[in-house]
C-alpha cells in the first residue's frame, strides 16, 4: 500500500514538473510568475535525483557501502577525515558554487528566459550532475586521486599531461574573466569600491585574530567579520555622498584592473592565514546567506518575469555578446549546467572526506542540482527586471550608442521600451552614478536581486543598500576565487618550472614564490587588461573563451569517466557519459571554430583583427589611436591562438582515449583498472560520522 | 511536550555541530580525537600550528570553483 502511495506521489511530482515546464515553454501571455520556474526546476530535480541518480548509483557504479572509503583507510584528522554527509554536502557545495552560475545565466538572458532555463535544468540532470557524481566515485575508488592523475593512469601519460595543462589554461582564463566582472561592477562606483576595499582590512583583522588571539575559532571570528562587512556596506553610502571621499574611490577600469592585480599578487605571496583564508571564511558565510536570501526572496515576492521567452537575438546579433543560440547559449551558461572545474573538486578534497560510497550520490549529484537551482534563480532575477533596463546595463556603447538618449533610442528600437530618464532614476535609486555600459552580469544581477530583496524588506528606501549588498556579495566571492585560484596557479607554475630547474619547485622559497606569483598574475592580468580596454566591452570576447575552456575541461573529465566505465565492463551503460561528452565536444568545437574563423568581426577573433588591420591600412585610424589598435589586433590573434590550442589539446586527448577504447572493446588488451584494492569497512552500518561521544 | 523539546534540542545540537564542522571551527578538536585514536605517539601540533598547517595544505590545491 505504501509502495503504491509512493509511486502516486512521484507521478504527481513528475506531472507537476511537466505542467510547469509546459507553462514556461508555451505561455505567451503578458508575463509569467517566477513560481513556475521554481516549481519546474524543483520537480525536475526531484525526479532526476530519485530516478536517474538512483540508476547511476545502483546499475552503473554499483556503489558498495561494505567497502572502506579513503577517509576510513587513511584517517589522519587532516586531509582524510570521515565527515557526516550533510556537512560534506555543505563543504562540497561551498567549493563548487562560484560566480559562474550567477553570471552565465544573467548573460544568457539576452536570448530570452526559455533556452537558458531549459539547459540549466536538463544540462544539470544529464551532464553536470553525472560528471560530478562519476568523477567523485572514480576518485573515491582511487584514494582521492586528482583528475590529472586519473587521466594519466587510466587514459595515457600524455592524456594526464594534457589534462594538467588544460587545468592551468582554464585557470588563467577564468581568473582574467571573473576579474573583469569585478572591474565592471566597481567601475565609477565609489560606494561599491569603498565597500570592497574595506573587506581587505577586515579580512586582515580576522586573520590576525584567528592566528594569534583565538587560533582556529572560525565561527566567532567570521561572525565578527560579517558584522563589520554589513557595517561598511552601509558606510559606503556616506563615502559616496562625500565629494572628497567619493573622488578617491571613483576609479576607471584600468586603475581598478591594476589594483586587483596587485591585490591578487599580494594574496598569493603573503602567508595564507593573513588574507586569503579569512577572506574565504567571510565569503563562504555571505555566499550561503545571500543564496538562501535570494531563494527566500523569490518565494516571498513571486516576481513576474518580464523578459520574453525568446528574443530577436537568437540570430546571433546580441548586444551583450555576439553569437547564435547554438552553440553560444550553452557556452555562456556553462557552470550552472555543467562545469569542468567541478571535476577538480570532485577529485580533490571531497573524496578524501566521504564516509560511505553511497554518499557520493547525494553529494556529487545533489550538490550540482543545487548549483543548477542557483543558476535558475539568477535567470529569474535577471529576467524579472524590465528588458530595456537589462540591455541598457549590459550593452557596450559601441553597440547601443555613446549618449543615454541614443542608447535608449536604440534599445527601444529593438522592441524593449526605455527612456534615458528611467535609467537615470534607477541609477539614483540604487546609489550609482550610472548604470549604462556595466556589462559582466554582476550589476544587472545586483539590480534584479535588489528589487527582489527590497520588495521583501525595506521597500524603495533600502534599494540602494540591497544593491550594494548584492554587488559586495558577488565581488567578495569573485575575489576569493581570484586569490585562491592565483595561489593554486602559482603552485602549478612552480611544479611545471621545477621540471626545468629543480629549486623553482620549492614552494617555500621566496624568490620562487615571488616569480611564480608574478607569472600567474601576469598571465591572467593580461587577459583582464585586454578585456578592460576592449571597445566591445571585453565580455563579448572573454566570456565565450572562458565558457569554451570550461566546457572543454568537462569534456576531458567525461573522457576519463568513459574510459573508466569501459574498463569496469559497463559497456552497456557507457552512453551515460558518452552522450554528454559528445554533446560538449560538438558545442565546444563549433564555438571554437566560430570564435576563430567566423566572418562577423563581433564573433570571429581573426575577422575582427583583419577588420582593424584593414582600417589601419586605409588610414582610418588616427595616429593617436594607432598603438591601441595594434594592441587590439594582437589581443584578437592571441585569443584565436589560445582557443585553437585548447581545442587541439582536447582533440589529442580524445584520440588517445579512442585508441584505448578500441583496444578494450575489441578485446585486444585486458583493461587495467587502477582501483585501490577492496578493504571491508570496520564501521557499523549506522555510523554517520558524528563526532564520537557527543550524541 | 517534553519529547518535542528533547527532539528540538537534539536537532539544534546537531545543527550547531554541523555548522562548526562545516566552517572548520571544530577542525582542531577533530584532529586531537583522530590522533588520540591512532595513538601513534607522534607529538601533537598546538592549535596555532595545526591551524596554519591545515590552511597551507587546503590552499595548495583547487578548493574554490568558478
Amino acid at each position: 500500500m505504501r509502495r503504491v502511495a509512493r509511486i502516486l506521489i512521484w507521478i504527481a511530482v513528475a506531472v507537476l514538473g511537466a505542467g510547469a515546464l509546459g507553462k514556461i515553454a508555451f505561455d505567451r501571455g503578458e508575463s509569467l510568475n517566477a513560481m513556475w520556474f521554481v516549481i519546474a526546476a524543483l520537480c525536475c530535480y526531484l525526479v532526476a535525483y530519485r530516478l536517474y541518480s538512483a540508476f547511476l548509483a545502483a546499475r552503473l557504479l554499483a556503489l558498495d557501502d561494505t567497502r572502506a572509503t579513503p577517509s576510513e583507510r587513511n584517517d589522519d584528522g587532516r586531509d582524510f577525515v570521515p565527515t557526516n554527509k550533510w556537512v560534506l554536502f555543505g563543504h562540497h557545495f561551498a567549493a563548487i558554487a562560484g560566480p559562474g552560475p550567477l553570471v552565465g545565466p544573467t548573460l544568457a538572458a539576452q536570448f530570452g528566459y526559455l533556452p537558458g532555463t531549459l539547459w540549466l535544468i536538463a544540462g544539470a540532470a544529464f551532464a553536470g550532475c553525472v560528471q560530478d557524481f562519476i568523477i567523485l566515485f572514480c576518485s573515491i575508488r582511487r584514494d582521492g586521486k586528482s583528475i590529472g592523475q586519473m587521466a594519466r593512469e587510466e587514459v595515457s601519460k600524455r592524456g594526464g599531461f594534457i589534462a594538467q595543462l588544460a587545468v592551468l589554461a582554464i585557470m588563467v582564463i577564468l581568473l582574467g574573466v571573473v576579474a573583469l566582472v569585478v572591474v565592471n561592477a566597481l567601475k565609477s562606483s565609489p560606494w561599491a569600491t569603498f565597500t570592497l576595499a574595506m573587506t581587505i582590512p577586515i579580512a586582515l583583522l580576522v586573520g590576525v585574530y584567528l592566528r594569534f588571539v583565538r587560533p582556529g575559532r572560525v565561527l566567532e571570528a567570521s561572525l565578527m567579520g560579517v558584522a563589520l562587512i554589513f557595517f561598511v556596506v552601509v558606510a559606503g553610502q556616506w563615502v559616496a555622498d562625500s565629494p572628497s571621499w567619493a573622488r578617491i574611490f571613483t576609479l576607471g577600469g584600468v586603475p581598478l584592473a591594476f589594483a586587483i592585480i596587485v591585490y591578487a599578487f599580494a594574496a598569493s605571496a603573503l602567508p595564507v592565514w593573513l588574507l586569503l583564508a579569512p577572506r574565504d571564511y567571510l565569503s563562504a558565510f555571505i555566499k550561503a546567506g545571500a543564496i538562501f536570501a535570494l531563494a527566500a526572496g523569490i518565494l516571498f515576492v513571486r516576481p513576474h518575469v518580464l523578459m520574453p521567452p525568446l528574443t530577436r537575438f537568437i540570430d546571433g546579433s546580441g548586444p551583450v555578446f555576439a553569437g547564435k543560440i547554438f552553440p553560444f547559449c550553452f557556452i555562456t551558461i556553462a557552470c550552472g549546467a555543467i562545469s569542468g572545474f567541478h571535476s577538480l573538486i570532485s577529485s580533490g578534497t571531497t573524496p578524501k572526506m566521504i564516509l560511505r560510497e553511497s554518499h557520493a550520490r547525494f553529494i556529487g549529484y545533489g550538490a550540482m542540482l543545487l548549483e543548477s537551482f542557483v543558476g535558475v534563480m539568477a535567470m529569474v532575477a535577471a529576467c524579472a527586471m524590465t528588458p530595456g533596463v537589462y540591455f541598457a546595463i549590459n550593452s557596450p556603447p559601441s553597440i547601443v550608442g555613446a549618449t543615454p538618449d541614443a542608447a535608449a533610442a536604440t534599445i527601444s528600437g529593438w522592441g524593449f521600451p526605455l527612456t534615458a530618464q528611467t535609467m537615470a532614476g534607477l541609477a539614483h535609486a540604487v546609489g550609482e552614478q550610472t548604470l549604462w555600459n556595466r556589462a559582466g552580469g554582476a550589476p544587472s544581477l545586483a539590480v534584479g536581486m535588489a528589487q527582489i530583496f527590497s520588495n521583501t524588506i525595506g521597500g524603495e528606501r533600502l534599494l540602494s543598500i540591497w544593491y550594494h549588498f548584492a554587488i559586495m556579495f558577488e565581488a567578495l566571492f569573485i575575489l576569493t576565487v581570484l586569490d585562491a585560484g592565483t595561489r593554486v596557479g602559482r603552485f602549478m607554475v612552480q611544479e611545471l618550472g621545477g621540471r626545468v630547474w629543480k629549486p623553482f619547485a620549492r614552494t617555500g622559497w621566496m624568490p620562487s614564490i615571488l616569480l611564480s606569483s608574478a607569472i600567474i598574475v601576469g598571465m591572467w592580468g593580461y587577459f583582464l587588461y585586454q578585456g578592460v580596454v576592449d571597445p566591445l566591452g571585453g565580455i563579448n570576447s572573454l566570456w565565450p573563451l572562458f565558457g569554451i575552456s570550461n566546457q572543454l575541461l568537462a569534456a576531458v573529465a567525461l573522457v576519463v569517466a568513459t574510459t573508466i566505465l569501459l574498463k569496469m565492463g559497463r559497456t552497456r551503460w557507457v552512453w551515460v557519459t558518452l552522450l554528454p561528452m559528445a554533446w560538449l565536444v560538438i558545442i565546444t568545437m563549433t564555438a571554437s571554430y566560430q570564435k576563430i574563423f567566423d566572418a562577423n568581426p563581433r564573433i570571429g577573433f581573426l575577422a575582427y583583427a583583419n577588420a582593424l588591420a584593414a582600417q589601419i591600412a586605409a588610414g582610418k585610424i588616427p595616429a593617436a589611436k594607432l598603438v591601441d589598435t595594434q594592441r587590439l589586433i594582437f589581443n584578437q590573434r592571441l585569443d584565436a591562438a589560445v582557443t585553437a590550442v585548447l581545442a587541439v589539446m582536447v582533440i589529442v586527448l580524445i584520440a588517445e582515449a579512442l585508441v584505448q577504447w578500441y583496444a578494450i572493446l575489441s578485446s585486444r588488451r585486458a583493461p587495467a583498472l587502477h582501483e585501490s584494492p577492496y578493504v571491508q569497512t570496520q564501521w557499523a552500518p549506522g555510523y554517520t560520522g558524528v563526532a564520537q561521544g557527543d550524541d | 511536550m517534553q519529547d518535542a523539546t528533547r527532539t528540538i534540542g537534539r536537532f539544534a545540537r546537531r545543527f550547531w555541530r554541523g555548522v562548526r564542522e562545516w566552517c572548520g571551527d571544530a577542525a582542531y578538536e577533530r584532529y586531537l580525537r583522530s590522533s588520540a585514536a591512532q595513538g601513534d605517539g607522534c607529538p601533537r601540533l598546538t592549535a596555532q600550528e595545526f591551524y596554519v598547517e591545515q590552511l597551507n595544505r587546503r590552499y595548495s590545491r583547487p578548493n574554490r570553483c568558478c
